[in-house]
Order: structure tokens, then sequence, then C-alpha cells
């Protein structure tokens, strides 16, 4: 299959606007993991021209690092792309919401973002945290009437019933994103479970974690990683969030993507079969299980203790090079 | 079977003992804030657990019941019949079990403590295919017959329904909700059920089968009210249909909702009898143990609504992140057994 280094990649509306965003976007958390702010400018550039609208960060993204990498490969190219990025308040004030907003968009080197969602929703409390006088859902209203952000969501990968409590709190979201794999669709389901409520809301649904996350089932053996995210993509979503780290894995994506036919209904049944009894102890889609995987900083703004003698906050702690200090003790 | 080393089961011995014993001593951790003017001291007054019926059975049963793993962990044989007649004299008579507990000694020590007394006891036990077949189930039954030392049980339910695939299992043809229809019509059990720790959609996939349950096990306790909850999903549902539900895990399965004190061991266990459940089944492994049970179960009082929403309350915030939950949130709480016969590897091969 050709792979063009100037393609095009499917164009989706996202929700019920009539916005168009690349039907695979670029996640940015795996660009913080490339070698240096060259090496990230080179792989946005070569994004860009390979057909990648859609440009996903977090403000805390390694602590700041990934909105900075990918405001510089964005440079000259804004208008060419959908900028999102994450506010982290966990629980937090509104105010801190916005200060967080003006530190993305410093970072990014813009003055707009076309989507400014809530990141990481994992607790039980969090819609009611978020919804409360106060809370972050202010800041989402507020940053929109001030014409900084265009449209608003939120994000999580822990639990469905978190997604549909947050949905339920009636905020006018205009995206939400999740995990959307071949595992998850028998596991804890957010393609069960929320996507069909989106879809009737005409909120766009936004996929991530194609590839479980880290790719642990590719690795397994169990699916490739062509399939995974061909499912995926193959959704009714707005887009498919992927972790971009190397050039190789930027082109294989590229590749898929620009090549991109959906399966057919009877593939995603054979699919899901196929990893139906893998996925239903949940090893493979650790983020909705196990401790480890959430956020030390969403514990701490929360008041969750963080018991360094367990193993799963061992690792947890580790997997960002977490200082263990919460905003905004930390200088950048 | 020789199934070597639970971990789990290993993390649960004693924590729920080391946990509970100290802290109820000191009784002031977790404000007492139900304005119990029931005993908290650990002295067992005069008098009985109540009993209540068991669903539609027309059976009544103990408000507290006797777990089984933890009478297998008693240190001495010796211990494990004090705890029984102990119990038996409080008017306890259900007493939990499975067919894996202890490789066994859990319903030997149980058979060997109600000898003379099966009349008066309800038996249950567990039956552990972990999604395998009729015929492995029925020969599991004859088993647990043979070490509890009787001819038929009260009780019969599949064990620890926990992964999202079990449904399916046990509903294919020849699976193991076969073989509960087929040893209640042979007599050798009354009723039937199934228990878990995990999920509550997992409680409704089973219910959605319309199968004639008798009963249904699962943890309640005041953090589960608002986290990922079985009171709020399964209960009702449970109720409306004429199960008896047996709950579970009113400490969070070691202690761990006192430990991090959320809630003195007095109110917790008390808050889960207050359901509409039929029992509340509590692990007891020492003399002292069960005392500090039967201090709330004896004469049983329960909470009324409002000290029940402000022990909710109290919880809601510690239990959201599902750290005095980790039954429904790690593989700490999952067998062996059930996850090799799922084809699932060891928790101690997974990046957890």
């Amino acid at each position: 299959m050709p792979l063009a280094s100037t393609g095009s990649i499917p164009l989706r509306n996202f929700g019920r606007t009539d916005v168009k965003i690349s039907a695979l976007g670029f996640g940015g958390h795996h660009l913080g993991e490339a070698p240096d702010e060259k090496t990230a400018v080179e792989l946005i550039h070569q994004a860009v021209d390979g057909g990648i609208t859609f440009y996903d960060n977090c403000w805390e993204y390694r602590r700041g690092k990934t909105e900075v990498w990918m405001g510089a490969g964005l440079k000259g190219l804004r208008k060419r792309v959908f900028l999102m990025t994450k506010t982290c308040p966990h629980g937090r004030d509104a105010s801190l919401a916005l200060r967080m907003l003006e530190e993305s968009l410093n970072r990014l080197q813009t003055d707009y973002l076309d989507l400014w969602q809530v990141h990481g929703m994992a607790f039980e409390n969090d819609p009611d945290l978020f919804i409360r006088p106060n809370g972050a859902a202010e800041a989402l209203t507020r940053a929109k009437k001030d014409g900084k952000v265009r449209f608003v969501g939120f994000t999580g990968h822990q639990n469905p019933k978190v997604h549909l409590g947050m949905l339920n709190t009636g905020f006018p979201f205009d995206s939400v994103q999740m995990p959307l794999n071949a595992f998850d669709a028998n596991f804890r389901s957010f393609e069960q479970q929320v996507l069909p409520e989106l879809n009737k809301r005409g909120i766009a649904a936004l996929g991530m974690k194609p590839l479980n996350g880290h790719g642990d089932a590719i690795k397994a053996g169990v699916i490739t990683a062509e399939e995974a995210l061909r499912y995926a993509m193959s959704l009714p979503v707005a887009t498919t969030i992927t972790g971009i780290d190397t050039k190789e894995v930027l082109e294989q994506n590229l590749q898929i993507a620009q090549n991109f036919t959906p399966m057919s209904e009877p593939e995603m049944t054979a699919l899901r079969e196929r990893c139906k009894r893998d996925s239903a102890d949940g090893r493979f889609e650790l983020y909705k299980l196990s401790l480890k995987y959430d956020n030390p900083e969403s514990r701490m703004a929360h008041g969750f203790p963080l018991d360094t003698q367990q193993i799963e906050v061992k690792d947890m702690l580790g997997v960002e090079q977490n200082t263990g200090h919460p905003f905004p003790e930390k200088q950048f | 079977m020789s199934s070597g080393n639970w971990s789990r089961r290993g993390f649960i011995k004693g924590a729920t003992i080391a946990a509970s014993g100290p802290i109820l001593a000191r009784g002031t951790m977790a404000k007492q804030q139900t304005g119990s003017s029931q005993n908290s001291s650990g002295e067992v007054p005069s008098g009985e657990v109540p009993k209540r019926p068991l669903g539609r059975t027309g059976v009544q049963v103990s408000a507290m019941g006797l777990g089984g793993y933890h009478i297998g962990s008693a240190d001495t044989d010796k211990e494990a019949m004090e705890i029984v007649a102990r119990a038996v004299d409080h008017g306890v008579n259900f007493f939990d079990n499975a067919w894996e507990y202890h490789d066994g000694l859990s319903e030997e020590r149980i058979g060997k403590a109600l000898k003379g007394k099966r009349q008066q006891a309800f038996v249950m036990t567990k039956v552990c295919t972990h999604g395998r077949d009729k015929n492995l189930a029925m020969r599991m039954l004859e088993q647990s017959l043979r070490r509890l030392q009787t001819d038929h049980l009260d009780l019969w339910q599949i064990h620890e329904v926990i992964y999202d695939n079990d449904p399916e299992l046990i509903f294919a043809p020849n699976g193991a909700a076969e073989a509960l229809l087929q040893a209640r019509q042979q007599g050798k059990v009354r009723f039937v059920g199934f228990t878990g720790h995990k999920d509550p959609d997992i409680h409704l996939k089973m219910l959605a089968h319309d199968f004639p349950f008798d009963t249904i096990q699962m943890p309640l306790n005041c953090c589960d009210a608002t986290f990922r909850s079985f009171e709020t999903h399964v209960l009702p549902e449970a109720n409306r249909r004429g199960l008896a539900v047996l709950g579970m895990k009113s400490l969070g399965g070691s202690g761990e909702l006192v430990r991090h004190g959320a809630v003195t061991p007095h109110d917790g266990l008390r808050y889960a009898m207050s359901l509409p459940v039929a029992t509340t089944i509590s692990g007891v492994d020492s003399v002292e143990v069960l005392n500090q049970n039967l201090a709330v179960a004896v004469n049983f009082q329960p909470l009324d609504d409002t000290a029940m929403q402000r022990l909710r309350d109290q919880c809601r915030s510690v239990a959201s992140d599902g750290r005095n939950e980790l039954f429904k949130m790690t593989t700490k709480y999952d067998g062996k057994i059930g996850r090799e016969q799922h084809h699932f590897p060891n928790p101690q091969e997974l990046p957890l």
C-alpha cells in the first residue's frame, strides 16, 4: 500500500457541527516520549502533511512539555488543525481551571482552542464536583463565552457509569472522550453504555486507547495493530486518538488511516468474539481496573491517600516521574 | 485438586482480625455517629441473634451468618468447634462455606462441629466450577456432602461469579445452572443461588436469565452504597424478585473500612445488617471476633433511615476511589482456581 507523505485521511463531522476533523487524531501524551523538541516538531509536521488535523493534548502531560512541543510544531500551521487540550482541576475550582487554560494557550502559542476538555473523570464523585457551584462546569461556560475555546467536553477511562453521571449533570457538552477498542466491547463497555447515548444526543464521540493503552494485547498476539485501529475507527466516532512517539508509529498509523475502509459488521462481530474471553477479567484494560492507572495528581486533589507501600501506587508514581507535589506548589 | 498458595486468602487471613480487634477496642478512631445505644465494647448480651425469612422459601435464618472461609483459618480444630458451638448457643443457624475453601478443611470442620446439631442448622456451601460443566459440579457436590457429613444441603450456590463472561458460561448447555436444577430435583439441595464480589452488572446479567434462584450473595457495606453499588443496583432488583439476599464484606473484606477510618466495626456491621437482607455473612476465626460480632447481632436493632444516610454520607468521599472495596477494583480477592479455569494468567504475572 502506498504511503503518502502528503496524503489525506477521511474527515468526519465533529458531532452535530459542520466542523470537520480527521478520523485519526494525534495523541499528545506520547509526543513527550520523543527524544527532543526537534524530533517532536518534525513528527507534527509530518502528521499535518499526512492529513491528521486533530491534535490532542493536556495541561498536565509531562509537566507541560507536550504542550510546549506541540505549540512549536504547529507554529504557522495553527489554522490547518483542530487543537484540543484538557484542563485538570480534578474536582477543584473554576478559577484554577481557567488559570490552567491561560497556561495551556501560552504553551501552545495560540489565543484560542478548538476544544477544551475536563481531564480524567474517574471517581464516583467527579460528576458532583464538576457541576457544583464554582466547579469546572463554570470554567467551561466562561471560556466559551470569552471566545477562548470553541467547544467543550470531558474525558475519562475508568468507568462508563461515571461518564453517564457526567452526561446526567445536564451540562451542554460538545464532545466526550473514552476508551474504545475491541476489548472494551465486552468489559465494562463504553461502546455499549456510553457511545449510543452520545450519538443519540449529537455529541462528538472521541475514541482513545484503540490499542488498549500500551498495546499489551498486540504483544500477546490476540490482535494485530491494524485490526485494533481499524476496529476503533469503524465505530460511530468523530475521531480515534492514538499515541504517536516515533516516525515508525506515525507512518504505520498514517498508512492505516489513509487507506481506511470501515470494517463490515460481521468483521467487527468476529473480532469482538475473538477478544471476548481475554476481555472478561479486564487485564488488557487495566485503566478500568487498577489503582495503578489512577492519576496521582487527581488522587491528591480529591483527598485520596497515596499509600506509597502499595505496589499499584509505586508503579503509578513512576509512570510520569511524578514528584507527588500537587498543583500549585510545583513550579514549572 | 491441589491449590497451593492462595494469595488472596493469605492476605485476608489475619487482616480482618488484626484490624478489627484493636481498632474496636479503641473505638474512637471513627466517630460514633449513629447514636447507637447498643454496646460496642465487645460484651455479648444475653439473648439471641434474631431470625429473618430467607426470601420466599418459608425458612428462617439468623440475621448474622458464620462465614466458612475463616473457620478454616482458625488456629486449631478445637477453636473452630468452640466458635460454632458458641454461635449456635446465641441463635446463629446460617453456616456459609465453599468447596474450595482451604482445600476442604472449612467444610470438614463445619461437618464435625455440627454433628448432632444438623437439624438446627441451615447449611450452605458453594460449587466452584468456574465456568466448567455440570458433571464436575455434581462431583463437587458429593464431595461437599461427605465433608459436611450430611445427605443434603439447605443451600447450594455457584461461587465467585466475577468475570464478564461467567453468566454465559454458567447458562451454556451442560453448564453449572443445569447442575443446580438436577441437584434440587434429586433432593440433595433445598435451595440454590449464586455469589460474586466484582460488579453489579454481572449480577444483573445473571438475574436477567430468569433462572429460579432462591438466593443471591453480594458485598454490602456503607462504602458500597456509593461506589459501583450492589445496594443501589442489585439489592432492589433481588428484593423485587423475592430472592433472599445474603450480604458479605460488611467491613470491606479485610477490615479496610475500619483501617482507613471510614467507620467503626460496630457501625459497619450494623449498617450491613440493617439493609433489607436475609443475613449478613461475617468471617470469624476466633472466639474473640465472634464475641465482637455477637455484641452487635444479639438482640439486633436496625438503624433508622437517618442514621443509615448519615453513614453513607460519612463514607461517600472515602468510598469514591474504591480503595475500601478492593474486591471490586483489583485481582486481590479473586481466587486462583477461578482465574486458572478461565485461562487468565496469575495476578503475579500481571503488571498490576
